[in-house]
């Protein structure tokens, strides 16, 4: 027993360092060529940084020159590309986001980029289906939805690309069943969720739409919410009827849904023009 | 322990002319140990200043929104303090602004800085198994582990480096133990701990970026809100480990700077006390000067 102990203390035990004797002048030389390679990369790493940094920081670090490189897009793109196929990667349609229990919920903001639309929309709303397997345009009002599809409630977390999170209680049809009940044509790999009723800071019409891949709609935590906290969707939160997809980031949570488009290629995602990821999986 | 490398001036080892001209040196870092530490440098500045940019977009440190300006950031609330009361910055334009402006890529470019930071992550993650791979092939993983006593022997260390501009304003001796191991005890907690946090930010990073497919990870940190606090702190802990680390290297001189460019170190007196150590010997524990060689 004291012996193996010995043994192991042995294996971790720290060894003495290599020692070895040279001529001084290869020390000098050593010394000397490391320094100039340590310098290039010291070199490459300032240069890369001016290449990468963003014009308005090196504009206040005192860089005045425009450094307009195209390789920076590209590589913060790739960037973004090889961390989305790590995202989906990392998804699996069998797993179920956490739940919490009703008394554990946050206040949850209106995160509504712009203004608010005015509820005026809602009598007159109803969703339209695009891309069918029928070749149809389906129009679906709001009481057809609840009625015609089970209601499930669930109480997940929202969690923004900017950091801050909420925990609440939805209600609201499943996603796959509405997929199930108008199955989109069989080459359809993506949704295109959007809302016709969102406007942008100044209050002018701003269609919204994201890009949601039909495996994650297809999520048994997909849903189609008509309800927060039991009572029915405000206006802020998305009346009468907001995508509430917790895989994903809060911005793929549609409000306001207005019309549903299958297709085959990747549709457009309003914050992808800015820069952000189209994926968003979480 | 000693062998001629270089083939053309290969001696007789017992060869007297040329053991007098050689110089002994210690290969005390692997190549890979020595790049992924310089990389490290431009990679956590990139990661720090986008991270901050990051934080800008949803602060942790929040309070009510003040009733005058609606301001809600302990942060813009800090850079106020500092523009009203630095000499200097009583004209700054955007004083809410100014942590972000001096301590990140700026404020405002969530979706610029988060691509910035996925970029340098990947990058630091890469870096960080070049550097597992350095420690094991040039086996200095070793010297870096913990051992009994460390705790108070790195307090005794620490009293010591402290306690030299005193020394040395009062021209009195200040020694420490001495010690034949490859690093002090209180730099044995740097260099343990710091990869350490270097691997803790990744995990806890990962339980920020999918809290629902790593929902494991995201728990193990106490949840989603509680893994961004996690990383904020850990960026701290290696901005305080930069300031030290780099005082020490530079007092410590030449030879330390060198060693971990070039990989060698001519102080060779602690690696024989280690072989004398191995063949059972005590090593002598003899004060040093404060001007003696340590790093």
């Amino acid at each position: 027993m004291k012996n193996q102990e010995k043994k192991r203390q042995g294996f971790l035990a720290e060894r003495p360092l290599p020692t070895i004797e040279i001529a001084p002048r290869i020390l000098h030389y050593r010394t000397r060529r490391d320094l100039l390679l340590f310098g290039a990369g010291a070199a490459a790493a300032v240069a890369g940084a001016g290449l990468l940094l963003p014009q308005t920081t090196l504009a206040r670090i005192g860089v005045r020159r425009n450094i307009n490189a195209r390789g920076k897009e590209w590589l913060l793109d790739k960037a973004l590309r090889i961390d989305d196929d790590v995202a989906e990667a990392l998804y699996s349609p069998d797993r179920r986001v956490p739940t919490y229990a009703k008394s554990q919920t946050t206040p949850i903001k209106n995160n509504y980029n712009g203004a608010t639309p005015d509820p005026g929309y809602i009598p007159g709303w109803n969703l339209t289906l695009e891309g069918l397997a029928s070749g149809l345009s389906i129009s679906l009002d709001i009481r057809k939805l609840r009625n015609r599809f089970p209601i499930h409630e669930q109480v997940t977390r929202l969690v923004c690309v900017e950091g801050w999170s909420a925990i609440a209680w939805w209600a609201g049809l499943r996603f796959d069943d509405l997929l199930r009940a108008y199955p989109p044509k069989s080459q359809a790999k993506w949704a295109r969720v959007e809302s016709s009723v969102n406007l942008d800071a100044s209050g002018n019409p701003d269609p919204y739409f994201v890009s949601i891949d039909l495996s994650t709609a297809r999520h048994p935590q997909t849903l189609l919410v008509t309800h927060l906290n039991s009572h029915p969707l405000a206006v802020e939160h998305g009346a009468p009827l907001r995508l509430l997809v917790p895989v994903k980031l809060g911005l793929k949570n549609v409000k306001a849904v207005t019309r549903i488009t299958y297709s085959a290629e990747e549709p457009g995602d309003y914050w992808a023009q800015f820069g952000y990821s189209s994926y968003d999986g979480i | 322990m000693i062998a001629l490398i270089p083939p053309h001036h290969e001696p007789e080892s017992t060869s007297t002319s040329l053991a007098q001209s050689g110089v002994l040196v210690v290969k005390r870092h692997h190549v890979l140990v020595r790049l992924s530490h310089w990389l490290n440098l431009p990679l956590l500045l990139g990661l720090i200043l986008s991270g901050i940019s990051i934080y800008w977009a949803s602060p942790i440190y929040q309070h009510r929104p003040d009733p005058n300006t609606g301001n809600f950031d302990v942060a813009a609330d800090i850079g106020i303090w500092i523009c009203a009361h630095v000499p200097g910055q009583h004209h700054y334009p955007s004083p809410p602004d100014w942590i972000y402006n001096h301590m990140s890529l700026g404020p405002g470019m969530l979706a610029l800085a988060l691509r910035f930071h996925w970029l340098c992550a990947y990058l630091f993650m890469l870096n960080g198994m070049v550097y597992v791979v350095g420690l094991v092939m040039g086996r200095g993983w070793r010297s870096l582990l913990p051992r009994r006593g460390d705790l108070l022997d790195a307090f005794r260390m620490f009293r010591y480096y402290l306690g030299i501009p005193f020394a040395k304003l009062a021209r009195r001796e200040w020694s420490h133990r001495r010690f034949n191991t490859k690093y002090n005890a209180l730099q044995r907690a740097a260099y343990f701990s710091v990869p350490l946090a270097g691997f803790v930010s990744v995990a806890t990073g990962w339980a920020i970026h999918k809290p629902m497919q790593l929902q494991w990870l995201a728990a193990l940190f106490g949840g989603f809100d509680a893994a961004r606090v996690w990383h904020f702190w850990l960026m701290w802990l290696f901005i305080f480990f930069l300031v030290p680390h780099v005082i020490l290297v530079f007092a410590d001189g030449w030879d330390t700077l060198r060693s971990i460019i070039v990989g060698w170190s001519t102080k060779v007196d602690r690696s024989e006390a280690i072989a004398n150590e191995e063949s059972g010997e005590e090593a002598p524990r003899l004060p040093c000067r404060a001007t003696a060689s340590d790093n």
